[in-house]
């Protein structure tokens, strides 16, 4: 192994770094000038809407494709021949050879990833046991239900024991139940230091497993840090709010400059600055509130309100 | 290089453990023998297809002697049915037998006019293309001879003076190589032998090159090309590809190699033809080798470049379909180079890469043609094997990721050009 458990930095300090990553198809910017810090042992969100430019990007740093500018390091290495061996990856396009049998297919894909041959059988029969599939060992793929295939994949990904994980859209297509299996071993695999760069559009999945994000939009970074901070950043003041006798707000209500009605309550999105106490005040002048909450925004909210703030940037 | 080994591993036993191959293995001589064989023993059962033709011999004496020239060319499945010549004569004999033939009752019909030592005038009546061959390989030199025998009779001309006169060419043949050494050779065999070793060439390239289409097809519509490439380099992924499937080839040939050559010591024939290995000198084994392994790579990398660009096999097809002509034309062009092996014309395309493992082998075969003409080809076939392995390269990055859309010949112009 090229790359030392050794020399990798210490957990929460920067484990795969891009520099000014830049791809264009012919007049198209796939990535505009993409800087990245994957801090090591995290589960790092890479999130966008489709076709902002994640799966550019991550094919960009496993050298799938060449980006046109930009430099990719892990633990300070230029990322590319063995190292690349220590990052596992499942595309979002992911399949598998369907006439081949489980153990041999695991072994195959760590042998790729430079695991000599004894360890990688002995790896792919301990994963298979690990995913309850002990008695599908010499069963062809083809041959297993879609969740077991996923679980292949997912033994796959990991069965080189790599140090950063690169997930795209790893969800999509499951049931719930699936998802939640994969959701706590994604996160075992965190806890043992593992670094996972999860890519997907969904943003509300994202919430839920993430602890630092970035968002793309068009190609660029629009929003990069940890969960707390990116939540701190965008402390977009809305609040929900539902009144025993009057089915809609005030119009003079002070500071709020939108309003929405969602599922029975009404959503009031405050100006920057505004006096939470003072509009507190206002509401129970209003009426008999049955119900106040003032929510943390969600990940989509931040989204949204940074949609619009970079391209007020773009513009001005 | 050890992951290269891997692909490697992986494409050769998933090749040699399936059931094809071992069907394949076994069938693979029978089907082969068959192209070869198969015209030599169809040209052989028109001896033994019974055929009766009816014969009007208006000058009495000629159907004997047709009959001993019969019997004396082993031609014992033709019956003659004599038409004598009643009361009508000679024009009602020749009504019956036209009536014969067109009923089917003959097969053909033969008139040998009155005198015809003097005249040579003989009328057949056929209802078939192949009477017609029976008129031209057994009637025609039999009436010739006869024909010759009473005219030399007739002019008195001694037994021994005839004998003399009708002599024949006795040909010896041998074939001198560069070294000078000659050796007897069996020109039939030789031939048989030649066209065997270029049906296997062809044959091998042909399956295994598509193998390496299909099997980089697959990778595509197993959604396997991007987990794949996230571990091995498109060069090396192909290099793999190839050399796995190549060698699963060669394993096949090897084992047809090993039972012919315990065959040919058995002594055993096919189809009235020794098998001549007295014909496989080292330049003949050296040069099937080369050509065979320098022809493999040449096309099973266009194949795999082709594969690269393509989601499933109906794509493929558009472009396959001009790469399998550049192995189907030499063997159209094959009877030309036969018949002139060292012309101008010949060199030039023995020389192409693509044509060169049928129609360079060919030459090597029958006439043994400069040596610096072989090595000139096999050079070329490498330079050509290397140009295609950096297109194929180009494609497979490009191409490989390439979902959806199907391609088209713009669109290969377009990658290759970037």
């Amino acid at each position: 192994m090229n790359l030392a458990d050794k020399d990798l930095p210490p957990l929460g300090e920067t484990l795969l770094s891009l520099r000014h990553v830049s791809k264009t198809y012919g007049d198209k910017h796939a990535a505009r000038d993409v800087n990245l810090s994957i801090p090591r042992g995290s589960i790092y969100g890479f999130l966008g809407p489709n076709g902002a430019g994640k799966t550019t990007t991550i094919r960009s740093i496993m050298r799938i494709i060449l980006p046109d500018t930009g430099e990719i390091t892990m633990a300070g290495r230029a990322l590319q021949g063995d190292l690349l061996d220590r990052i596992g990856y499942l595309p979002e396009e992911r399949g598998l050879y369907r006439k081949m049998k489980c153990r041999d297919q695991l072994a195959y894909l760590a042998e790729l990833k430079s695991v000599p041959r004894g360890e990688a059988l002995t790896r792919a029969d301990s994963w298979l046991d690990r995913m309850g599939l002990g008695d599908y060992r010499d069963k062809k793929v083809d041959s297993l239900s879609k969740g077991m295939q996923q679980k292949i994949q997912f033994a796959a990904t990991f069965i080189a024991e790599p140090v950063l994980v690169i997930l795209d859209e790893v969800f999509s297509g499951l049931d719930p139940l699936n998802i939640e299996l994969l959701r706590e071993m994604i996160l075992a695999q965190r806890d043992r230091g593992v670094t996972i760069l999860f890519s997907t559009h969904m943003l509300a999945e994202a919430e839920k497993i993430c602890d630092s994000i970035c968002l793309i939009e068009d190609g660029r970074v629009i929003v990069d840090g940890s969960m707390d901070q990116v939540r701190d950043e965008f402390a977009l003041h809305s609040i929900k709010v539902a009144w025993a006798d009057r089915s809609s707000p005030p119009d003079d209500l002070p500071g709020v400059i939108a309003r929405q009605p969602i599922e029975g309550v009404w959503r009031l999105t405050l100006a920057e600055g505004s006096d939470p106490a003072a509009l507190l005040s206002a509401l129970t002048a209003a009426g008999r509130l049955t119900f106040y909450s003032a929510n943390r925004p969600s990940l989509g909210e931040i989204f949204l309100a940074a949609v619009a703030r970079s391209r007020q940037e773009v513009s001005a | 290089m050890r992951k290269v080994m891997t692909i490697i591993r992986k494409e050769y036993l998933e090749r040699v453990r399936s059931k094809s191959f071992l069907i394949g293995t076994l069938l693979g001589p029978a089907l082969m023998s068959m192209f070869i064989v198969l015209p030599v023993l169809l040209s052989n059962t028109d001896n033994d297809n019974a055929r009766t033709v009816g014969v009007v011999d208006a000058d009495g004496g000629i159907l004997t002697l047709l009959e001993a020239e019969l019997s004396d060319m082993g031609r014992e499945n033709l019956t003659l049915v004599p038409y004598e010549l009643g009361p009508g004569g000679k024009e009602a004999a020749i009504t019956e037998l036209k009536d014969a033939v067109g009923k089917e009752k003959l097969d053909a019909g033969l008139v040998i006019e009155e005198d015809f030592v003097k005249t040579g005038e003989a009328t057949f009546f056929n209802r078939s293309v192949s009477a017609m061959v029976m008129r031209d390989e057994v009637f025609r030199p039999a009436l010739d001879r006869i024909l010759r025998e009473g005219r030399f009779a007739s002019a008195a001309i001694p037994d021994s003076m005839f004998t003399y006169l009708s002599a024949r060419t006795d040909w010896s043949t041998f074939s001198v190589s560069t070294s000078g050494v000659q050796e007897k050779q069996n020109e039939e065999a030789t031939f048989v032998m030649a066209v065997a070793l270029i049906m296997i060439i062809y044959i091998m390239v042909l399956i295994y090159g598509n193998h390496t289409l299909t099997a980089v097809i697959e990778e595509k519509s197993s959604r396997m090309v991007e987990v794949l490439l996230a571990s091995v380099s498109p060069g090396n992924l192909m290099l793999g590809k190839v050399m796995g499937i190549g060698l699963a080839g060669l394993t096949q040939f090897g084992v047809w190699a090993v039972a012919f050559m315990a065959m040919s010591q058995q002594g055993v024939s096919v189809g009235g033809f020794s098998l001549d290995v007295h014909f496989l000198t080292p330049l003949v084994l050296v040069s099937f080798v080369m050509f065979f392994l320098l022809g493999f790579f040449l096309y099973a990398t266009l194949y795999a470049g082709i594969g690269a660009m393509c989601n499933n096999v109906q794509d493929s097809q558009q472009f396959n379909g001009p790469l399998t002509m550049g192995l189907v034309l030499p063997m159209m062009l094959l009877s030309l180079v036969l018949r002139a092996p060292d012309s101008t014309l010949s060199t030039v395309l023995s020389l192409v890469p693509l044509f060169a493992p049928v129609l360079m082998f060919m030459r090597v075969c029958i006439e043994t043609p400069p040596l610096w003409q072989i090595l000139l080809s096999w050079g070329l076939l490498a330079v050509s094997i290397w140009l295609a392995a950096r297109m194929a390269g180009k494609l497979f990055r490009m191409g490989i990721l390439m979902y959806g859309s199907s391609p088209t010949w713009a669109s290969l112009m377009k990658v290759l050009r970037d």
